[in-house]
């Protein structure tokens, strides 16, 4: 398949450098606001993000996943990896929710809610989906 | 490009111009057309983002050249309910997308040509930008700041940087993605489907398939948009399990963003010495007390507080108009207007009006909300209420308004 790799053309030439020019326009708007941006600080979590995600994350994914097809018998596979994915996302997006760093604002309005029972409600009902597709699909082909 | 690996690290390289399941990271899943797939996903996602974001940046930095317009009056609200829903439906596709490709990382040799080496220095803006504009996004609309930036500036200037690394990224990805969008799908042989399947003894599910990776990627963002979008979207308002707000919960059944606590304005506004003054440019400055602001002739208007992170909620306000308070002081048509708050600092202490929207009939400095007296947490005595603007910029605890 290395035959296949794409010829760079004009498309790819052009839009690199209109791509560039944008994230140059960016970088120079960071430097000359830096009151504000503290380039420092946000090269920390920008670089930091990319670095954690990369180094870390990916590659434990990876991991989860090597250990699921190889632990979880197959007609629970696809049910099981499925309902893995969402729960991670979903845990992830709520993080900040369910440890209230924005109850700290001293504002009554924001994170009205239980969080953490909200996160275990959606998981719940996650894998109650799961484990009823997983019977299902048990008992047709029995 | 001589350099060697030694066998056991290049088992763990890939090669840049081979598909993307090769050798250790062979999957069915790591699949061109699925990358393509999502790729176009986020980069639809991203533009929507873009967009909305930049019309919020103008909105708050206004260009003399490009007026916002007060109408329609629910414009802002729709807009940066788009923003945040898209951000938010964004997480998964992203986190998928970085998922199947992952192995591109740990090509080596890293480039074996310049436009290779154009393309995969090109990533790391790319990712670092994609993760950064989520994960900054999704921490302030929970109001989580473990950072020193400034959030409005940064995520600002990133989105620069993201969305060039979109746009020289897709140009390099134009042939592939459109060629693997026009393939029909294929459905996997089952040794493909699942390579672990050959050394195991079980004989069937051969794991997700690709149309069930998508499947749970778009159920994935549909969750994550049920439950949230219920903080702008008042009848999902009950399945607004993971919502920051409850566009029901607050002073007078309402949420703020602010309080008068934390604006230190506690006291300045219950003051029997708060006047209303309306200076600058015109005839007759004027000088209000609170009994004489309500005694001016009120008018009604239903707007929305639509705030920047996302939530909203639409209401009946009354107060004087704006455009009349003008007129009794004489001041000119087509001035700008400097509202001033009580606030003693913060960066959303003043506001402007432009002409046009001074001149609407809705724009008003309320001084009732749902028919009863405004509450301290929503800016008594008076605040700011004008259509197609940001939560940020409805000035509350008002008690200067200048004609520039």
């Amino acid at each position: 398949m290395s035959g296949e790799a794409p010829k760079a053309g004009r498309l790819f030439w052009v839009s690199a450098a209109v791509g560039w020019g944008v994230i140059a326009w960016g970088v120079v708007g960071i430097f000359s606001n830096s009151v504000d941006t503290r380039p420092a600080n946000l090269a920390r979590f920008v670089v930091g993000g990319a670095l954690l995600h990369d180094l870390v994350v990916a590659p434990l994914a990876i991991l989860v996943g090597v250990a699921v097809a190889r632990t979880v018998p197959g007609r629970a596979r696809a049910p099981v990896q499925a309902a893995l994915a969402i729960t991670a996302v979903v845990s992830l997006f709520a993080y900040p929710l369910v440890r209230g760093y924005g109850l700290a604002a001293n504002n009554p309005t924001s994170l009205p809610y239980n969080y953490g029972r909200n996160l275990a409600i959606i998981v719940g009902l996650v894998w109650a989906v799961t484990a009823i597709v997983v019977i299902v699909k048990v008992k047709r082909e029995a | 490009m001589t350099v060697r690996l030694p066998e056991p690290l290049k088992r763990l390289t890939t090669d840049a111009d081979e598909p993307l399941g090769q050798g250790v990271y062979r999957s069915a899943l790591r699949d061109e057309r699925l990358a393509a797939i999502l790729g176009a996903s986020l980069g639809i996602l991203f533009s929507i983002c873009f967009l909305t974001g930049l019309y919020s940046h103008i909105q708050q930095n206004p260009l003399s050249w490009l007026p916002i317009p007060p109408r329609p009056a629910g414009l802002y609200r729709i807009t940066q309910g788009i923003h945040v829903a898209a951000g938010i439906a964004s997480v998964p596709v992203l986190i998928a997308k970085l998922w199947i490709v992952w192995p591109r990382f740990v090509s080596f040799p890293v480039a074996k040509r310049i436009s290779g080496l154009v393309e995969r220095v090109g990533l790391f803006p790319l990712v670092a930008g994609g993760i950064f504009m989520t994960f900054s996004g999704v921490a302030n609309i929970a109001q989580w700041y473990p950072w020193q930036f400034s959030f409005t500036a940064s995520h600002y200037w990133m989105a620069w940087v993201t969305m060039g690394s979109i746009v020289a990224h897709g140009g390099a990805k134009w042939a592939t993605t459109r060629r693997a969008l026009r393939r029909p799908s294929r459905r996997p042989a089952l040794p493909e489907a699942d390579p672990v399947l050959e050394t195991t003894a079980e004989g069937d599910g051969p794991g997700l398939t690709r149309r069930g990776l998508l499947a749970t990627v778009a159920g994935t963002s549909g969750i994550l948009t049920l439950t949230t979008i219920g903080q702008t979207v008042s009848p999902l308002r009950r399945l607004g399990l993971l919502a920051p707000r409850d566009p029901t919960v607050g002073p007078q059944g309402r949420p703020v963003n602010r309080g008068a606590a934390n604006a230190g304005v506690v006291e300045l506004a219950q003051s029997a010495d708060y006047r209303l003054e309306v200076t600058g440019r015109v005839a007759r400055p004027m000088s209000l007390t609170l009994d004489q602001l309500r005694a001016l002739p009120s008018h009604d208007a239903v707007l929305p507080i639509a705030c920047v992170e996302g939530w909203s909620f639409s209401a009946p306000w009354s107060g004087v108009r704006i455009r009349d308070l003008l007129a009794m002081a004489g001041a000119e048509a087509d001035r700008t207007i400097l509202i001033e708050s009580l606030e003693p600092r913060g960066a959303y202490r003043t506001s402007t009006l432009n002409p046009d929207q001074a001149a609407d009939r809705d724009t008003l400095l309320a001084t009732s909300l749902d028919g009863e007296a405004l509450v301290l947490d929503h800016g008594f005595p008076c605040r700011l209420i004008a259509p197609n603007r940001p939560g940020v910029l409805q000035t509350k605890w008002v008690n200067r308004v200048v004609v520039l």
